[in-house]
């Protein structure tokens, strides 16, 4: 019997930003299959141009509702290097426990919302509620966790307003510190109920397996979020950031109005699971604890694994954010004035988003003022990589319901955590 | 703690969509807010809502919303008296709806008896920092409006 499948998964919303899937096979012969993303071009860029140095970090925190400490930070680090400002371990440790916060929320929020719906066979985390109230209590629990952090250390719960070139405009209190050291260390049984939880639905998460390059910072000997150089699982040596356009590669495709990116390879992915491949061996030893009891090791094909190695890194970040606090109360908060000497300048960095590396340059003139910006995001270099799973996995699941097909292909998609860049939260009405 | 929040939501990048947003900031700036109410910017919302609601009676949300009216409306109305028809793609976190969460917060037990939103319906979204026109022309009407049901002072 002739068999069609025929999908069409077209997001009519009223603000474009999500991805299309489009797949047409006969018989099980594919005779199109796209992973179609028609983002609206992205102009943050010249928002920034003719902006202050010093206003540019909060303009780019709006980019991104849960990436805003993420980038943030890659501003500020672009802006010190373009201005050839040092700061202070005090600086380096407090951004870090800010930006370990973001990854903990970030992360928590993407498991707990769509990857455990998907592995509960819900639609969304709103009936979780009902039938896994606990589930539900635990992610709820742990994301406060997580905004609290950024509110303790950069003075708001999402968009950061006291990290500022150079240090912080305003220190956190060590009694602030004090407790939430004790909300951290009171947050580790949870995290490993969580991971339990998702070790018990692993079962749903599909077989599927597709070697790719991996691409993430690395800093040996740490599991690196903030520092780092340009690591990527296709070569021994490590890249320069300040050449991160030779790696990103972008280019553009008729099926998409965002860039795709590739280095060595067709395309590469970037996220949690590059970030594991690169840099397992460097884990906290609960976080190495997690991943083996998650059936994790390095060298995983995997990409629906990236959500399971999102567990394992907000264990990471817990147990990092304890021992930095320890560090930072040891040696006692110090004020410190940020000393920002401005001066012409070109500047990039990468910091590590929950979903990836991300990528800021910029070009100040001699009074400070931002002449050119250039910023590639984690998901566009994740696009890519997603095409190449899809035409790696249609053609094995071809023969199944038109439906499952969906159900999988969705799922894939979910799983990169995709960052759709300036989100919106509109609300879309009728009266009752 | 707290009974009574503010919230005003939207993402300031990109046009109409940050009015929640903005008539926060212009408020905390030309009014004097009671100490009893939290007023809180936060950004596209999502869960960080959820959290601002626990232990709150009565909760009051600024937001752009499409009602159907004319562009640069405001309607003040009652959570119970609209319904939500919004689509998401459901492929990232990123992507919210007010209504979702407050349905979630009942089911874990922490949602406000009282809501109130205020909604703006948008004249455009897209990328850009500034509002449109019809929205800008409004703002100290709209900064009235929320300022009138807390009561507060210029």
């Amino acid at each position: 019997m002739s068999k069609t499948v025929d999908i069409k998964v077209h997001h009519v919303t009223r603000v474009e930003g999500h991805g299309n899937i489009r797949v047409r096979a006969k018989d099980g012969a594919i005779e199109k299959l796209e992973w179609q993303v028609p983002e609206a071009p992205r102009f943050f860029e010249a928002m920034v141009r003719g902006r202050k140095y010093e206003d540019i970090q909060t303009i780019v925190s709006r980019i991104c509702g849960i990436c805003s400490v993420t980038h943030s930070l890659a501003a500020i680090k672009a802006i010190e290097r373009a201005m050839d400002t040092p700061v202070t371990d005090q600086t380096d440790r407090l951004r870090i426990l800010a930006h370990y916060g973001e990854q903990l929320e970030s992360h928590i929020l993407h498991v707990g919302y769509l990857v455990a719906p998907d592995l509960l066979g819900q639609k969304s985390v709103v009936p979780v509620a009902s039938s896994h109230p606990e589930v539900v209590q635990t992610v709820i629990t742990l994301h406060r966790l997580g905004n609290t952090m950024m509110e303790v250390l950069t003075g708001r719960k999402t968009h950061p307003v006291r990290l500022v070139p150079g240090g912080f405009s305003m220190l956190p209190s060590a009694k602030e510190l004090r407790a939430l050291k004790q909300e951290l260390v009171d947050s580790v049984p949870k995290l490993t109920a969580l991971a339990e939880v998702i070790a018990s639905l692993a079962g749903g998460i599909p077989s599927f397996t597709r070697e790719t390059e991996y691409v993430a910072l690395v800093n040996e000997p740490h599991y690196p979020f903030y520092h780092g150089q340009v690591g990527s699982t296709d070569i021994s040596e490590l890249a320069s950031v300040q050449d991160f356009e030779d790696i990103v590669n972008e280019y553009v495709i008729p099926q998409s109005t965002a860039k795709w990116a590739k280095w060595h390879r067709e395309a590469y992915m970037v996220g949690s699971l590059a970030r594991f491949n690169l840099n397992a061996e460097f884990l906290a030893p609960l976080a190495k604890q997690t991943a083996a009891m998650l059936g994790l090791e390095k060298g995983c094909y995997n990409p629906y694994m990236n959500s399971v190695v999102q567990v394992v890194e907000s264990v990471q970040v817990v147990e990092r954010s304890i021992e930095l606090i320890d560090e930072i109360l040891t040696v006692g908060l110090r004020v410190e004035r940020p000393d920002v000497k401005i001066r012409a300048g070109v500047g990039a960095a990468a910091v590590e988003a929950p979903r990836g590396i991300l990528f800021h340059r910029y070009e100040f003139d001699d009074k400070g003022e931002c002449v050119s910006a250039n910023m590639t995001i984690p998901t566009n270099q994740n696009h890519g990589n997603i095409q190449k799973d899809f035409e790696a996995l249609v053609p094995t699941i071809i023969d199944r319901p038109q439906d499952e097909i969906r159900q999988v292909m969705e799922m894939l998609v979910r799983a990169y955590d995709p960052c759709i860049s300036c989100s919106t939260h509109y609300l879309d009405v009728e009266f009752v | 703690m707290t009974k009574k929040v503010l919230i005003g939501l939207g993402n300031l990048l990109m046009t109409d969509e940050g009015i929640g947003v903005r008539i926060i900031q212009e408020l905390v700036r030309t009014h004097r807010i009671s100490s009893d109410i939290e007023a809180l910017d936060l950004g596209p919302g999502g869960l960080p809502v959820l959290h601002a609601l626990d232990g709150v009676e009565h909760a009051i949300f600024v937001d752009c919303a499409f009602m159907g009216e004319e562009p640069g409306t405001l309607k003040r109305f009652r959570a119970e008296e609209a319904q939500t028809v919004k689509v998401q793609a459901r492929q990232s976190a990123h992507e919210g709806d007010l209504f979702e969460t407050l349905e979630l917060a009942k089911r874990v037990g922490q949602c406000p008896s009282d809501i109130v939103v205020f909604g703006i319906q948008p004249g455009v979204v897209e990328l850009g920092v500034d509002l449109s026109p019809t929205l800008e022309e409004q703002l100290p009407a709209y900064v009235d409006a929320v300022a009138a049901e807390l009561n507060c002072a210029d």
